[in-house]
């Protein structure tokens, strides 16, 4: 990022007083980050190696590696991370594959309609997590929700969407992804509308199929954008999943629901197990920074760029 | 959100060059009948809560498109209920007052990563990309810990100081000084101006949209934020809009008319905005690619 944009400003080594100056135009912003970001992970690793409960006037007990070998023989971390992972992969086909038929099958279509599809599909991004979860929770409620009015309408039994075990998980999947659905469609839709015309214009005319022209073209051209909402997806997805189980399910029922993320909250606030939560935390941490190397490693070597 | 944001032209979508016209309407068909769809999938939903919002008490069960007999009692029932008026109130003042903050210091920093470069700033500048690898639930208890021992505990202050400066809004604003003209500046130099009138007088009114739409993001995102606000909320009276809904649920469970008409309040401002500033919503979305 640093090495691009050359038209604009160019950066100096600076004189010792304009150092001071810089300094102090970076002290707002590093003091907060430093204070709530880096300073608090380091705290959290520190913690990791404690047995506490959270409150000021009870003793940290120092522990050693304690809360690490007790939480890798939890089955409940186990359930978590399996279900981390479906929640992470699961939510794949809604956030890329959905979106890209959507946008390549509408590519063509220009005009005042556009505009309006635009905007009603990008309306649930904008909405609350919160008020998301209420309003499914509403529409998929099992007696009175008007999905389940519909199936029973149709002869068949109503499916407890949030309450059987079995669904549970699949349900609150896509809630996340619904949230999504619109602005990955926009996204990659606006990534097609980037690629000059005229080359697939040319291929066009030597003779390409529609087919040939969307494989051998359009799709090299989009992964970008394709492995960006990818990475964004595997990073963050397991995360966006959060407050949907923790308004709708609780992890339950029977920790069909739980995940990483919600199982740290949960050792952290719900039990106050201090040296559990931050330990886990450093795990997943550890996790998500592997996860994030690879991404990292993909987007620079599959990512083609015009020019 | 993502610093390193996709290096490729998001053109807006509606610049579709004028081409000539091929008649294809089964394929147009195809193409709006799939938009459609997911128009009404997007759309249906919320258009359901706000409808479910308005129905009286003998109507909540019925699934026609539109209420008997449309009311509002639902709506004053969260009012009287719930202090909701006050919670949007500090709902509104906590976003506006972060949004602020983190265009200020996210300018101050900007600048200074953007205009020189030396040993300690490189070092903040390779931080900072990387803070969005850190979820908040991994470093959730120390701050919790922080919070409460500066008695900041159920306050607005816990909301808004962890959030005074973020990274995102840093690396957005650093992108576009890095694409200012340096011209300008210089010739604000030699007119005598410090590095404060430089950033206020030539940059500030020079960037407004951008500064715009990402004050218009941050605001949202500050306005939906649920996490953090759980950690460090206690009462319903100073709770955030995302937190009391979130109490209302509980207390009231399956009281499905004043639930959708809370639903629908805590959510009409960003609606609102959303039906005034449609198009820069999409495009700071888009642009700056976040969550």
């Amino acid at each position: 990022m640093t090495g691009r944009g050359a038209i604009g400003l160019r950066q100096r080594r600076p004189p010792a007083q304009h150092k001071a100056v810089a300094l102090l135009l970076l002290a707002p912003a590093t003091i907060t980050l430093v204070a709530w970001t880096y300073w608090p992970l380091l705290e959290s690793f520190r913690l990791s190696f404690f047995q506490w409960n959270i409150l000021p006037t009870t003793p940290q007990l120092f522990v050693g590696l304690e809360n690490y070998r007790r939480l890798l023989d939890l089955p409940e971390l186990n359930t978590a991370a399996i279900n981390t992972a479906i929640y992470t992969f699961g939510l794949l086909p809604l956030t890329i594959l959905l979106p890209l038929a959507v946008a390549l099958a509408t590519q063509r279509l220009s005009g005042p309609m556009r505009n309006l599809y635009r905007g009603l599909i990008f309306l649930p991004m904008i909405m609350a997590p919160v008020v998301v979860a209420i309003i499914w929770r509403w529409l998929l409620h099992p007696d009175h929700g008007l999905i389940n009015r519909g199936i029973t309408t149709f002869g068949f039994d109503p499916v407890r969407f949030l309450q059987d075990p079995d669904i549970a998980i699949w349900t609150i999947l896509f809630i996340t992804g619904w949230k999504l659905i619109g602005f990955s469609t926009i996204l990659i839709a606006a990534a097609i509308a980037g690629i000059d015309r005229h080359l697939s214009e040319a291929a066009r005319l030597d003779g390409a199929t529609e087919w040939q022209v969307t494989r051998e073209l359009t799709l090299p051209m989009l992964s970008p954008v394709l492995l960006f909402l990818t990475m964004l997806t595997v990073l963050h997805g397991a995360q966006w999943s959060f407050v949907y189980i923790n308004v709708l399910t609780q992890g339950g029922p029977r920790q069909a629901t739980t995940n990483l993320y919600y199982l740290l909250w949960d050792y952290g606030f719900g039990t106050f197990a201090i040296g559990w939560a931050t330990a886990a935390g450093m795990l997943l941490f550890a996790l998500f920074g592997v996860a994030a190397a690879i991404c990292m490693r993909l987007m620079s070597r599959y990512a083609v760029y015009e020019r | 959100m993502n610093a390193e944001a996709p290096a490729i032209a998001l053109a807006p979508a509606q610049a579709s060059a004028p081409r000539q016209r091929v008649a294809r309407p089964p394929r147009e068909f195809g193409a709006h009948l799939m938009l459609a769809l997911l128009s009404l999938l997007s759309v249906f939903p919320i258009y359901w809560m706000l409808v479910s919002g308005l129905r009286a008490d003998n109507d909540i069960f019925s699934t026609d498109l539109w209420p008997a007999a449309p009311s509002l009692d639902n709506f004053a029932y969260v009012i009287e209920s719930i202090p909701i008026g006050g919670m949007i109130l500090t709902t509104f003042m906590v976003a506006a007052v972060s949004t602020v903050l983190q265009l200020v210091t996210g300018l101050l920093a900007a600048y200074a990563f953007a205009r020189w470069r030396f040993a300690i700033s490189r070092v903040l500048f390779a931080l900072l990309t990387v803070t969005w690898l850190i979820p908040a639930q991994v470093i959730m208890v120390p701050n919790f810990v922080q919070v409460s021992a500066l008695g900041l505990l159920d306050t607005p202050g816990a909301l808004i100081i962890p959030h005074a400066a973020s990274a995102f809004a840093i690396m957005i604003l650093y992108q576009a000084i890095r694409s200012f003209p340096e011209e300008l500046i210089d010739a604000a130099r030699m007119d005598g101006g410090g590095h404060m009138t430089v950033l206020w007088r030539v940059m500030v009114p020079n960037m407004r949209p951008a500064l715009a739409s990402l004050g218009i993001l941050l605001f949202i995102s500050s306005w939906n934020e649920y996490f953090w606000p759980l950690l460090v909320t206690r009462s319903v009276e100073n709770a955030v809009v995302q937190i009391g809904l979130q109490m209302f649920m509980t207390q009231e469970g399956d009281q499905w008319g004043p639930l959708m008409a809370a639903a629908s309040l805590v959510s009409l401002p960003v609606l609102a905005l959303y039906l005034v500033l449609q198009r820069q919503i999409i495009e700071s979305f888009v642009k700056s690619g976040i969550r």
